[in-house]
């Protein structure tokens, strides 16, 4: 679990086109990180 | 994000018009780093984070409801 404050956890991964998506990508932005279970289901 | 790969993600952003990544977190590094990966044998859990603009979690949710966080989220933008 993380708590408002913590530094934000790294990531480097890839989009569904390919691209190389690093958090750092967005400095300086707000960022929404949205899991969700499996592509394409509902709820 | 989720666990899927890049071509079922691809189906899925293409069939809803996403205009937005899908990272595709096949080894669950970020999902386990962002505490959603909490039972292996399934899909992530609908783990959804906020990041401010310095790069800190500004709100962290173990669970957000579908239909009704993306309203909330927009407000709180």
């Amino acid at each position: 679990m993380l708590n408002p404050g913590d530094k934000a956890p790294d990531f480097v991964g890839r989009d569904h086109n390919g691209n190389t998506v690093k958090l750092s990508d967005f400095k300086g932005k707000t960022i929404v990180l949205w899991f969700f279970p499996k592509a394409d289901t509902p709820g | 994000m989720s666990f899927d790969t890049p071509a079922d993600n691809k189906k899925f952003a293409e069939k809803f018009h996403f205009t937005f990544p899908l990272i595709c977190d096949t080894d669950r590094t970020i999902g386990t780093a962002y505490g959603a990966n909490v039972d292996p044998a399934k899909g992530a859990q609908r783990v959804g984070v906020i990041i401010d603009r310095d790069g800190k979690i500004k709100e962290w949710h173990d669970r957000v409801d579908a239909r009704a966080w993306p309203a909330e989220v927009i407000k709180t933008l």
